[in-house]
């Protein structure tokens, strides 16, 4: 079945097309919109994005490609990212890393079996001061420990 | 315009022109990937840097614009040792692939490595890994590792071709040249690809693995494929090696003709050559005995040809023969021709424009609906209108009114079908001229063996009116002969035809006697050619 | 203490609503520079102020303005830059979270100044909650009348549109912002021409940090000279927020002179080194910025002033090691950072980045040789001044840095391996 965006949807995209001068801009914008509503960018949602700006489909898939944050795969429910870039590692974000894969029994990259955890490192998320930082879905929790870690885990099963 | 000094020579140039083409018009060749003199500049291989004085860092030459009183040095050290340092870096996650390489030879990288570097690796870890042998399109191959990223194949899709199906997909060390996943290009100017590519990440189809680049010898041609005239090089071999046997040529590049094709070949043309030494090339004269045709010597098939006509001529007339030209003759084969026939034979019933001659399918880059590449030439030799139409002789020779039909590398069949094979099958005499074995020629009673395009000497001119020189690389295969020879053997043989030892002395007689050729010689032409008259409509 | 600038609504409740913006005096600025002064004299405020550009290349904002084209063919453009992906830096995050209209406010103003007519602000993909607290201001200013047609009835129109990036660090370099501004990746284009002739959508550009034009409505409103008498005494230039993170007590955001001794920074506003330790290295202008030894952190921060000792001032973000940091695994989390955000276009930076990380990767598990280090050295200086964009340098100055000032810590860890 051919993807498309609903209604509801097609309106947010049709109010953020107007405030653009050239329609092509709108290609970030529209596959943000694109993985909230599919949750994973697919060559179906890549084709979709790209006639609906006018775009060349090589063009949307280098920028899939470039950028981290839009995923080419399905992720896990909760989207654990740690920070692993300088001031995160001077205070431990290795450890931290180290107890999540240990928790999750995954490696980074990786999703659990049961599709509720994605573990990735990134780099610096913009928490330096602090650090160490972990970014699950939109929400920063920081100052991590091992122990604030298991608490969260916890709460999110 | 800006004045300024590279290597201590003093060079005038347009506003505007960059350090490396500044340069270039001094003879002094900087090296460079990314740029290409065709292509927007996207400053990315850092390979042209150069030093200009007073500046605080090396300058890449092929985006910076030359100011007035510049001063260029592209040989210190500080520039070697950037050429070196950038070719290192390049080289870390190149594969070392040469040997088997079909770039290998031609190069970019090879040569520049050997040219500026010839160092030993430092790089002990582990070379990144990306595709190979990707099936970009119909004609082309990718090798990945091979790429160095310079963007030339990205551009080209997307400026030349009008077509934005190439990208550089992830970033960094793994940024990788590909079309979206699991679609191929399939535009008509995938070898330019190859072409522009500077290294061997894409590679063509049809010369992978079949031969070292260096063995093969070039010459100066012009495309035969269509009416655009393309300028190009052909390559080929004296000897055929690697168990490719037979093949005498192995390909096409462009040569550079702004005025007609850029620098750019379509697909069509590029591989068009192969009938050169295909199995049904004709490589001896031939006379049909009952159903089939029995080899014979040119002595023997000139003779039957000549004796048919005379016969014809003087029994019915000149208007019971027919000569059907092709426009994929040169002018001087078409000129030969049109003095054996019109002048000798007093025949009137001379016309190329077989129906459906120029209905290919054309493109708006180069390719033309035309695919012949000396009708404007046809045209300005007056090779149509002066007897019957090529359609109306098909009748007449149906009604037995024409009685002697001349192919002269034409084939009716192909353009008119069945028609024409009822008629041509009914023709008391079939003479059919050419180079390869076709639906016409099968109905012949002679078959007389023809040069193709790298075989002999002459000249075509394009549809805009440009008149263009054919070089010739090889001897014609077997027995073959270039057409205006035939026509000349034959003149021999049916009146005072003049003995023409070469293409150049028919050219010669054409330029006193045909206006639009009026004062040319093939010098005058040059490697560019030169405009002889508009456009035909 | 003087009163903060910058910062004061950090800590301010609901500062980042209208109404509370404006009771603490938001928006004047805005009226005062639409209703009481020509673009001219606000440009030249600007350029007394000694404002200079905070988003890492210190380029003197006035100055920058004033390279737009009166009339251009095209139209001309305002974008703001809130990529913010230097490492250790976490300066407009706050700013765009507590105080979004200050941000709204400046471009205003900015693009009244330079006649601009369309704003955007590239925000980076991980900042949510920067990205909806400046959706907020921006729609209560239209609502307020600040944007759209027809502002405060002058007859200025302003348009403002949040662009929100999608994760990579190159989108910071200008160039590389206004290409994935434009839909494209985030790949740096060739200059010139500069984007304040050909720049978003081929139109003249001007190209801020969001601090650079959260200080705006400051400088018009209490004067350039005011804004300069900011900075430290013989350096002017202002206030300037110091992002501070790594081995202190106190990490944290300072709003400070600039020209704030490093050692102050480190000592006195953020409480010193952990537990403390002895420090032994510090990163003065976020990861780009060579780094310094302790004899080296008396130095003024401030543009100059770092130059002169081979640094530089970056994002202004300070990265405390203590003695016992492994400095191996420290580059080599820099080394990686850089191999990783690498577009890819131009080659040394590809693949330069990419052979040091692997080096250093190799060194940190004990696998070094002797010749790895002359190699980085070599590599570094292979990269330095020949890339497209400032990333490549940006890799050499870590690079470099580490090993040459700190050469013994890494021969010891190729001499006895990892630990
Ligand atoms: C690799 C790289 C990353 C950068 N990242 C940022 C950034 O995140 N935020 C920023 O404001 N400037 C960043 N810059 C600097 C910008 O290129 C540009 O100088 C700045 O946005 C101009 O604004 P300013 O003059 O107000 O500082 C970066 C530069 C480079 C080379
Ligand atoms: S495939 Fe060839 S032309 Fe294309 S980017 Fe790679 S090296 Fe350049
Ligand atoms: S456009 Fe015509 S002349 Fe040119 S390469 Fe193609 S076929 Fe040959
Ligand atoms: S220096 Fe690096 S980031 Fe900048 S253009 Fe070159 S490859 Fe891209
Ligand atoms: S040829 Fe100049 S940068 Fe590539």
């Amino acid at each position: 079945m051919a993807v498309a965006f609903s209604e509801k949807t097609k309106e947010r995209f049709k109010a953020i097309l107007a405030k653009y001068p050239e329609k092509g801009a709108a290609l970030l914008p529209a596959m943000w919109l694109a993985q909230k509503e599919f949750s994973v960018i697919t060559p179906e949602v890549e084709e979709y994005v790209a006639k609906l700006l006018g775009v060349p489909l090589v063009r949307v898939h280098e920028v899939l490609t470039f950028y981290t944050m839009y995923a080419a795969k399905p992720l896990g429910k909760y989207h654990l990212q740690l920070c692993t870039n300088i001031s995160c590692t001077l205070l431990g974000a290795e450890d931290i890393l180290e107890h999540l894969k240990d928790k999750l029994q995954i490696g980074a990259g990786e999703t659990t079996p049961d599709k509720k955890f994605t573990l990735s490192t990134v780099e610096c998320l913009g928490y330096c001061g602090t650090a160490p930082v972990l970014q699950v879905n939109d929400d920063f929790h920081e100052n991590l420990t091992t122990k604030k870690v298991d608490e969260l885990l916890a709460k999110l099963k | 315009m800006p004045t300024l000094t590279i290597d201590d020579q003093q060079v005038t140039v347009d506003q505007g022109t960059t350090i490396l083409e500044a340069a270039k018009k001094l003879g002094i060749a900087i090296p460079h990937f990314c740029y290409h003199p065709r292509l927007t500049k996207v400053d990315a291989c850092r390979m042209c840097l150069v030093e200009v004085k007073d500046a605080p860092k090396l300058v890449t030459s092929c985006s910076n614009a030359v100011r007035d009183n510049m001063v260029v040095f592209t040989g210190t050290p500080k520039v070697e040792e950037a050429r070196k340092s950038i070719l290192e870096f390049i080289l870390i996650n190149h594969p070392l692939d040469c040997p088997i390489c079909d770039k290998a030879g031609e190069c970019t990288l090879q040569d520049y490595y050997f040219r500026y570097s010839s160092q030993p690796s430092r790089f002990k870890d582990n070379k990144v890994e990306k595709h190979k042998v990707v099936d970009l399109g119909a004609k082309m191959v990718l090798d990945s590792e091979r790429c160095v990223v310079c963007g030339r194949c990205v551009r080209f899709c997307r400026e030349v071709v009008g077509e934005e199906n190439l990208g550089i997909f992830n970033r960094g060390d793994h940024s990788e040249i590909g079309t979206y996943p699991g679609k191929k290009i399939e535009h008509n100017y995938q070898g330019n690809l190859v072409d522009v590519c500077p290294v061997g990440a894409l590679t063509a189809k049809d010369f992978r693995f079949k031969c070292r680049s260096w063995l093969l010898c070039k010459a100066d041609t012009i495309c035969p494929g269509c009416s655009n005239g393309c300028n190009a090089v052909v390559h080929f071999t004296l000897r055929s090696f690697n168990g490719i046997k037979g093949q005498r040529v192995f390909r096409l590049t462009p040569r550079e003709n702004n005025d007609v094709n850029k620098i750019w070949l379509c697909d069509v043309g590029r591989w068009g050559y192969s009938f050169v030494d295909s199995i049904d090339r004709l490589t001896t004269p031939a006379l049909k005995k009952g159903e089939d045709f029995v080899k014979g010597d040119w002595d023997t098939a000139l003779r039957e040809t000549a004796s048919g006509l005379k016969t014809v001529v003087e029994r019915y007339g000149p208007s019971a023969v027919g000569v059907i030209p092709s426009p994929h003759l040169t002018n001087e084969d078409l000129y030969a021709l049109k003095c054996l026939f019109s002048c000798v034979l007093k025949v009137a019933n001379i016309d190329f424009k077989l129906p459906g001659l120029d209905k290919g399918e054309g493109d708006k880059l180069l390719l033309k609906a035309d695919r012949h590449p000396n009708t404007r030439g046809a045209e300005l030799l007056g090779l149509s209108g002066t007897g019957l139409s090529a359609e109306a002789m098909m009748e007449k020779v149906k009604t037995g009114e024409i009685r002697a039909l001349y192919l002269a590398g034409s084939d009716p069949v192909k353009y008119i079908g069945e028609k024409a094979e009822e008629a041509l099958s009914r023709a008391e005499l079939l003479i059919f001229q050419g180079t390869n074995f076709s639906a016409s020629c099968k109905l012949a009673h002679v078959i007389l063996p023809g040069a193709t395009f790298v075989e002999k000497e002459g000249t075509f001119t394009n549809y805009q009116g440009r008149l263009q020189k054919i070089n010739k690389a090889l001897e014609p295969l077997g027995e073959a002969l270039a057409d205006w020879e035939i026509f000349t053997r034959l003149g021999k043989r049916l009146g005072a035809y003049p003995s023409y030892r070469c293409a150049e002395e028919v050219f010669k007689d054409m330029a006193r006697e045909v206006a639009p050729f009026n004062g040319l010689s093939y010098q005058k032409i040059g490697p560019q050619g030169i405009k002889i008259a508009d456009s035909s409509q | 203490m003087p009163e903060p600038i910058l910062s004061r609504n950090f800590s301010k409740k609901n500062a980042h609503t209208l109404g509370v913006y404006i009771q603490g005096g938001g928006y004047e600025a805005l009226k005062k520079a639409l209703t009481e002064m020509k673009p001219e004299q606000i440009i030249q405020e600007v350029d007394k102020s000694g404002l200079k550009g905070r988003g890492g290349a210190g380029f003197p904002v006035g100055k920058k303005w004033s390279f737009i084209p009166k009339e251009a063919p095209k139209p001309k453009y305002l974008v703001i830059n809130a990529d913010e992906g230097e490492p250790g830096t976490y300066k407009d995050r706050p700013i765009m979270e507590c105080d979004p209209h200050a941000v709204v406010e400046g471009a205003i103003i900015t693009c009244f100044a330079v006649g601009i007519h369309w704003a955007g602000i590239y925000v980076r993909g991980e900042y949510v909650k920067s990205i909806e607290r400046l959706e907020g201001a921006i729609n209560e200013a239209y609502a307020k009348g600040y944007l759209g047609k027809n502002i405060l009835e002058t007859g200025f129109d302003l348009d403002m549109v949040v662009h929100r990036g999608a994760g990579a660090y190159i989108c910071g370099e200008e160039t590389g912002l206004l290409e994935s501004f434009e839909g494209k990746k985030g790949q740096p284009r060739m200059k010139p021409p500069f984007p304040a002739i050909v720049g978003l959508f081929q139109g003249p550009t001007v190209i801020n940090n969001v601090e650079s034009i959260a200080a705006i409505p400051h400088i018009v409103k209490n004067g350039g000279e005011w804004f300069n008498g900011l900075g430290a005494p013989g350096i002017g230039g202002g206030v300037k927020l110091f992002p501070v993170s790594g081995h202190v007590k106190k990490p944290g955001v300072y709003e400070l002179p600039m020209g704030t001794p490093l050692r102050e920074i480190i000592y006195k506003h953020a409480g010193g080194i952990r537990g403390d330790k002895k420090l032994k290295a510090v990163i003065p202008g976020g990861a780009s910025a060579p780094v310094l030894k302790p004899e080296e952190i008396d130095v003024p921060m401030e543009y100059a002033n770092l130059a002169k000792i081979g640094s530089m001032m970056g994002s202004g973000a300070v990265i405390v090691m203590d003695e016992d940091t492994d400095l191996v695994k420290t580059l080599r989390v820099l080394m990686c950072f850089y191999a990783h955000e690498s577009c890819g276009k131009c080659t040394p930076c590809r693949e330069g980045t990419g052979w040091m990380a692997k080096i250093i990767k190799r060194i940190e598990k004990g696998e070094g040789e002797s010749a790895d280090l002359d190699t980085i050295v070599s590599i570094a200086n292979g990269i330095r001044g020949r890339t497209l964009c400032p990333l490549g340098d940006a890799a050499v100055g870590p690079a470099l840095s580490f090993v040459t000032k700190f050469r013994q810590e890494f021969e010891d860890y190729i001499k006895v391996g990892a630990g």
